[in-house]
């Protein structure tokens, strides 16, 4: 592993990330040249950009590596790099083309937007900081990147600044625990920033911990060199170190309990909650798990010391989001807040899969469980998003009410929905959400971790939910009959019919592409587990169970033959029996319609669980009241009885009691006589006194 | 004598020349006045950069102008990696906010016209205490002079027309700021304690009568509460630099830096406190702070500008010189430093919950610089190279950040002739340039990268860390902790400024508000450009910190200060001694590889 300078195919690793900015700083410039140029340009840079990352490809594929660095804060000891190596590589590409997607997807769906120069900007500084995240060789840099997607994200989501009535989302006068639910857009961008904030500083204070004992930032140093994680172990700040920085993934990612900001962020433009759910933002904190999860694994092993809390807070953190959002998504009636849901949802898996991973034995299993999940989910989760920003488009409501019986209106989007979404809820064998989701269930039941057991049965229920919501938002949008609102629009003359192909090719081809990826799941899962493996092995000597088991044939082979197209066999009916069970609910309720949902609210038990679940298990309501009302009430007390009374009190006290001195001041020269007289005999009379006495 | 005359003319170009600004001010108009300021400063900004780049460029570590002074010992000007930051930042703040003025005081003068407006309700303001004439709305248009203090300018405008008076008293104007930046200058670059107290209240005077003569609300009134606060810390600060003369038997700075150690122990707290108090009120540390919000919120707003990040920010500059540096050898910065961690963390909380309390623009960026003055003192007390270095460099942030916020707050009463965020709202559609520049400000304040405020925070907290995981004091981690999570109050107070004036609905009354003109814009762009400049490429101004810290002013003081951490050295803290050994093993590999790689 060498490091190189800025030469040969590192320029194209730095162009990768450099393109985008480049192309937002130029964009308000284009932008006077006319609105197609401007619209050509921004595409066109987020085009060159992922062919970068494609050039790289091939070295993914030989499971080389490109370190380059460049000097930066010399006083500090500190470089600039970029580090390419078959994770990042992959996840380069992963980013580059789903966001080159979104941005053709966006000339349609945003066309005629009179801030569209804006919001190119944001969308390529958003692609750029990704990009920069995944790219970075040292933690400092990825912080960038990191604040980076928090600005563009802070931006997007109150992109709509003027905050008109429908550009809200939740529902008007819904309120939970005294905290009204339904935000303005440029409420949630404010929430969104803060929440992740509170993160990313928890994920500095790692940083700092590390620096002052590694001296560096750089993953291959650290990796390098494992003197400073003993010394840290030591003095048992090694774990805390770690989770520290995987609380800078669980705001980003928006994992619990950072998890709120999350679903209000569905008041920026489809576009935008389609990049942030599937290809930048959220995916930023499982890429950082996926980055320093094997480097503390490859450290703890050998310093011969134990990180495994590290990566139980990661498994479970995952286990508890996944159950949490699952739950809420499937009450909701919003279609993107019900996305939005289930993005938190499958992070919690994905995050289940790479902390499961360091608690088995077989680190490479779980490690690309968790990997594959992100690609397929990224893949799955675009085309839904963006097939649902066209129903937003063509009914002009976010609410599934409004929707019902659009398949015949707009097959297309129908069908690639229903694709993405068979994806999502994992339809076994062709789907490629299935392969991962399945790949998930085995490192969890093949971790040999204690604990694996209750995570495993909140994976399957949570997968069985995950059906059930996905077929509820398939039905409730394209089956059943048509709502008033849609009957309305008729009415009036418009008709709802499919997107321009501008709009519907991209999700197309997503939706597509998860079908096909899928049919030949077992064969892809197969070779990224190799790359992976080879990556993990050459970078950070963690060796997977084959290869271990060559060198020594006496290991005692996993548990759980894996037989049958490399299934485990348990998870493979638990995923099939889930998507079963929830897709047959699903489908009963709202696609066949042979059952009423309203039967929930019969009962009072199952009402009041509805509520919970509609009232975000009151967490919501938790943090305004912890976060935000409660400290301003404090503050406001100290600003009115401390502030505006003490410390302002000072001036007017001082000023009154320099005038009470010089009235007593006063009163000594008053040019009376006789009182000068008085006062004089009377000293007069003490002395004669003190001198007799 | 020195051998060349940079600093000298420097410092001074700006107050020789403010007599001809007044006269060119009179004779030609506000516009001539403006650019011969703007002049005035580039020059002097000019030469300052000569010795500037030596010293960055590390030809000289210290570069020093020096003149016999009589008995005080020498009046001399000292730029070095301390000095030069300030300075620097004080001098391109100056020139910038030049040319910034000029629309806005033009505007101002006109609005304070007798005549001119409603001038019935701010009648109000002069009544009563300070504290609730000045928080009556500030904010009307046309409001804000009391009447009684137009009666003999009323009666001067009755004979020269409107033109001639407002160009009188923009000529003012500017005499009294190239003056205020002088002072401002001197301060920093001072070699002798008298000669740094006599800037230091050289600085003063200008800035009062600015308050006095140009500002709003109750100004006199504030002009004077400032002038009695900040005074009241120079006499205090006075106190402690004549006892360090005393004792140290002259009042260079060498001097004192090398006979430190001749303060008799019961006299040092003592002294230490002075500097620390008359100083600290200065910095407007928390509960000494009762001027600032006053006086940042009714001063001009290009006066706002400059006092809350350029001047207040030299009281920092003093406890790093005078006390740190002046003082290493006494051994009272070990002593005292945790307390001042303390109350830097105590300003920083304070300072930013009081901004968000607040619903004037003006007041929540004077309580945000109270919170910023309190990231400075956090760092300048970490006891680690790398909490000082960062918070020199929050002090650079902060002074690009909020003259740019300001700024800003300056275009809004400009363009809609209010500043209470209540009546605005939605008008980053109608100022986009505005809106955009006061964005980059906003995050340099909050400190997310690519601003040079992450630069400095991030410095600043590891520097703090470094000591708390150093000394495995559990006070200092929390501290640490409590610290970096006020960087989230920051946030808050900011976002929701930036919120309720640029998003949301506008008011109808705002429909046809526009950007102002370009000197307004342009020189906030230019300071938004620096301060992306910085964040990105922070050697800048890094490179002379960090080598002055380490190499002279800490130099052999290891044991008390924390050194940078290093791959090689990083491990060494806090590793039992017999791991050393193996550790330092580790360090050669480590460095090894380093070169294989190259």
């Amino acid at each position: 592993m060498t490091s190189i300078g800025f030469e040969g195919i590192a320029i194209n690793v730095w162009l990768v990330w450099v393109l985008p900015f480049v192309g937002a700083a130029i964009i308000a410039a284009v932008a006077r040249a006319g609105h197609r140029a401007r619209d050509y340009t921004a595409v066109g840079f987020a085009l060159a950009s992922a062919i970068s990352a494609a050039t790289l490809m091939p070295l993914a594929l030989e499971g080389a590596e490109v370190h380059s660095q460049i000097p930066w804060i010399s006083s500090l000891g500190l470089e600039a790099g970029v580090l390419a190596d078959p994770l990042s590589i992959i996840m380069t590409n992963l980013v580059a083309w789903i966001s080159f997607l979104i941005m053709v997807y966006s000339t349609g769906y945003m066309h005629g937007d009179k801030d569209l120069t804006r919001y190119w900007f944001f969308m390529l500084f958003f692609i750029g900081s990704m990009q920069l995240i995944v790219l970075s060789d040292n933690l400092l840099m990825l912080f960038f990147g990191w604040e980076g997607v928090g600005l563009a994200s802070y931006a997007l989501i109150g992109f709509w600044y003027y905050d008109r009535k429908k550009d809200y989302v939740g529902v008007e006068g819904h309120i939970a625990g005294g905290i009204p639910m339904w935000t303005s857009p440029t409420h949630a961008g404010m929430k969104a920033f803060l929440m992740t904030r509170a993160g990313d500083v928890m994920m500095l204070a790692g940083m700092f911990l590390i620096f002052v004992y590694a001296g560096t930032f750089g993953f291959v140093e650290l990796a390098e060199d494992p003197a400073w994680a003993i010394a840290m172990s030591q003095q048992n700040l090694l774990v805390p170190a770690a989770v520290l920085l995987f609380g800078g993934a669980i705001g980003k990612s928006a994992q619990f309990p950072l998890n709120e900001w999350l679903l209000e962020a569905m008041t920026g433009p489809t576009a935008v909650s389609a990049l942030i759910h599937a290809a930048t933002m959220v995916k930023a904190g499982v890429f950082l798990v996926a980055r320093i999860g094997p480097l503390f694994f490859a450290l703890a092993s050998a310093g011969a010391f134990s990180v495994e809390q590290f990566f139980e807070v990661i498994a479970w953190v995952g286990a508890i989001t996944a159950f949490l959002l699952a739950t809420q998504a499937l009450v909701n009636p919003e279609i993107k807040k019900v996305l939005a849901y289930s993005t938190g949802s499958q992070i919690g898996y994905m995050m289940m899969g790479l902390g499961i991973a360091g608690l088995s034995v077989n680190f490479v299993e779980g490690f690309t469980a968790g990997f594959f999940l992100l690609i397929s989910h990224a893949i799955f989760k675009a085309s839904l998003f963006m097939g649902a920003g066209a129903l937003l488009h063509g009914v002009g409501s976010r609410f599934m009410n409004d929707m019902g019986g659009l398949r015949h209106h707009m097959k297309k989007t129908y069908v690639f929905m229903l694709l993405a979404g068979l994806s999502l809820a994992a339809a076994p064998l062709i789907t490629l959400g299935f392969w991962s989701k399945d790949a998930v269930f085995a490192s969890v039941l093949e971790s040999g971790y204690t604990f694996s057991q209750p995570l495993f049965i909140i994976a399957v229920v949570v997968a069985v939910m995950t059906a059930f919501y996905t077929f509820r938002m398939l039905g409730m949008a394209f089956f059943g009959k048509k709502s008033r609102h849609i009957e309305e629009m008729e009415h009036r003359g418009h008709h709802v019919h499919d997107a321009g192909p501008r709009m519907w090719v991209p999700y197309g081809i997503l939706a597509i592409a998860s079908i096909a990826i899928g049919v030949i799941g077992f064969v892809f899962e197969a070779d990224l587990e190799h790359i992976l493996g080879e990556y993990l092995a050459e970078s950070f000597g963690i060796q997977g169970v084959e290869e271990a088991s060559e060198e020594a044939p006496l290991t005692i082979a996993p548990e759980g033959d894996r037989t049958w197209f490399g299934l485990n066999p348990i998870a493979a009916i638990a995923s099939i029996g889930a998507f079963a069970i929830g897709g047959a609910l699903g489908y009963v309720f709202y696609i066949g319609r042979q059952a009423n949902p309203q039967i929930i609210s019969r009962s009072i038990v199952t009402r009041a669980i509805w509520k919970f679940f509609y009232n975000r298990w009151y967490l919501n309501s938790a943090l305004y009241w912890g976060a935000v009302i409660g400290p301003l009430a404090i503050y406001r007390f100290i600003w009115r009885y401390f502030e505006s009374t003490i410390i302002d009190g000072i001036n007017p006290a001082l000023q009154q009691s320099m005038s009470y001195m010089s009235g007593i001041v006063k009163a000594g020269q008053s040019g009376i006589t006789q009182t000068y007289l008085f006062v004089f005999a009377v000293g007069i009379m003490i002395i004669v006194m003190l001198l007799f006495l | 004598m020195a051998e060349s005359y940079f600093l000298l003319a420097a410092t001074f170009i700006p107050l020789l020349l403010a007599p001809v600004a007044y006269a060119i001010g009179r004779k030609a108009g506000a516009k001539s006045a403006t650019w011969f300021s703007f002049g005035a400063l580039a020059v002097s900004t000019g030469l300052m950069l000569i010795p500037a780049i030596g010293v960055y460029t590390g030809q000289q570590t210290v570069y020093v102008e020096q003149y016999a002074w009589g008995q005080f010992g020498n009046f001399g000007l000292r730029l070095d990696g301390l000095s030069l930051p300030f300075a620097l930042i004080i001098y391109i703040l100056c020139t910038v906010i030049a040319l910034y003025s000029r629309p806005y005081m033009v505007h101002k003068v006109k609005e304070d016209l007798p005549g001119h407006g409603n001038g019935g309700e701010g009648g109000a303001a002069g009544v009563g205490g300070v504290g609730h004439g000045s928080s009556n709305d500030p904010s009307v248009h046309g409001s804000h002079a009391p009447p009684s203090e137009n009666i003999e300018s009323s009666s001067q405008a009755t004979v020269l027309d409107t033109q001639q008076y407002v160009n009188s008293q923009v000529a003012l104007y500017f005499a009294l700021y190239l003056t205020f930046s002088m002072g401002m200058l001197g301060t920093v670059l001072a070699t002798n304690l008298i000669q740094f107290y006599v800037f230091f209240e050289l600085m003063l005077v200008p800035s009062f009568f600015l308050i006095a003569f140009y500002g709003y609300g109750a100004r006199r009134r504030i002009a004077l509460m400032f002038f009695f606060w900040t005074h009241a810390g120079a006499v205090v600060l006075l106190l402690g630099l004549l006892a360090m003369g005393f004792f140290a038997g002259g009042f260079d700075f060498d001097t004192i830096r090398t006979n430190a150690s001749n303060i008799p122990a019961q006299w040092l707290p003592l002294i230490v406190f002075a500097l620390v108090i008359g100083l600290g009120v200065k910095l407007a540390a928390f509960m000494l702070h009762i001027w600032l919000p006053y006086a940042h919120a009714e001063a001009p707003t290009p006066v706002s500008a400059l006092l809350s990040p350029a001047m207040i920010g030299i009281g920092a500059y003093g406890l790093l010189r005078l006390w740190m540096e002046l003082l290493a050898g006494t051994g009272s910065y070990e002593q005292y430093s945790l307390y001042i961690n303390m109350w830097g963390l105590a300003t920083m909380i304070y300072g930013g919950a009081m901004a968000l309390m607040q619903d004037d623009i003006k007041r929540v960026l004077a309580y945000s610089s109270i919170s910023q003055m309190g990231y400075i003192l956090f760092g300048l007390s970490s006891e680690s190279i790398l909490g000082i270095t960062g918070g020199t460099m929050m002090y650079i942030t902060h002074g690009l950040g909020k003259a740019i916020l300001f700024m800003m707050a300056g275009s809004i009463i400009l363009q809609t002739g209010t500043r209470s965020m209540s009546k605005l709202g939605g008008l980053a559609g109608k100022m986009p340039y505005t809106a955009v520049i006061a964005m980059i400000g906003a995050l340099t304040i909050i400190g997310i990268p690519p601003t040079s405020g992450f630069m400095a925070e991030w410095i600043l907290f590891n520097g703090v860390l470094q000591t708390a995981t150093a000394q495995m004091d559990p006070l200092r981690t929390t501290m640490f902790a409590l610290g970096i999570l006020a960087t989230v109050l920051s946030s808050a107070y900011i976002l929701w400024l930036y919120k309720r004036i640029f998003f949301g609905k506008i008011p109808e009354h705002l429909a046809h508000v526009r950007d102002p003109n370009w000197y307004i814009t342009a020189t906030m762009g230019v300071l938004a450009a620096l301060t992306l400049i910085i964040g990105v490429y922070p050697d800048l101004f890094l490179n002379p910190i960090t080598d002055y810290y380490s190499d002279v002013m800490f130099q052999g003081q290891e044991g008390v200060v924390l050194p940078v951490p290093s791959q090689d050295t990083g491990t060494e803290l806090g590793v039992p001694p017999e791991n050393t050994e193996q550790n330092s093993g580790g360090g050669v590999e480590t460095a090894g590889a380093e070169e294989e790689g190259q």
